[in-house]
């Protein structure tokens, strides 16, 4: 497959961003290649209701 | 090919945290990794060194990648030798995130997070904790 970018041109004036996070990318640039990841886990298990344990520890 | 140059006039950030990245020129790769354990608990008690991320298997399970096969012919034209932007500002970069200002050849980036909430319930109720819950929701 044969693919082909013309980059013409590029002016911006002004950039307000709140959050870049959980793997996310702002770029002012190039790259060759990107590859985000991200993992989020809040199953019913992690809901601890009783008497305070403390989380184990390493 | 020429490479493109990266032009910020003006460059406001607030918080950089959680093995993230914030660089100003060009680099050949930037995999940042970051593991979270975000603990909510109904009262106020946290002992600095508790958790342990080899409990959970979501720390260690391999991520499902994007596999490539295919060749690509790619040819890059710039027409243009800059980027420009006036102004950026940002509030916040946390877990992973990456912020460039410049070019790269590869961008890796992974962020892990297990949440864990800890509620202490009504000592005095005989209904069942999952049955607590709801009559808190």
């Amino acid at each position: 497959m044969n693919f082909t970018v013309v980059n013409k041109q590029v002016c911006v004036d002004n950039v307000r961003i709140i959050g870049v996070t959980s793997s996310s990318v702002f770029l002012v640039g190039d790259t060759d290649s990107i590859s985000l990841s991200s993992v989020f886990d809040t199953p019913p298990e992690s809901l601890i209701i009783g008497p305070f344990v403390p989380l184990s520890r390493s | 090919m020429f490479k493109r140059t990266s032009i910020v006039n003006k460059i406001h950030v607030t918080d950089v945290s959680l093995n993230s990245v914030f660089e100003i020129g060009d680099s050949w790769s930037i995999k940042p990794r970051a593991n979270a354990l975000a603990v909510q608990r109904e009262f106020e008690r946290f002992y600095g060194d508790e958790g342990d991320f080899d409990a959970y298997p979501i720390f260690t399970m391999p991520l499902p990648k994007a596999l490539i096969n295919e060749h690509i012919n790619f040819t890059r034209v710039n027409d243009s030798s800059s980027i420009y932007v006036n102004k950026i500002d940002i509030t916040s970069v946390s877990a992973s995130g990456v912020l460039l200002i410049g070019s790269t050849k590869v961008i890796d980036a992974e962020s892990r997070v297990k949440h864990i909430r800890q509620l202490q319930g009504d000592p005095n109720s005989d209904i069942g904790p999952s049955n607590n819950v709801n009559a808190k929701a």
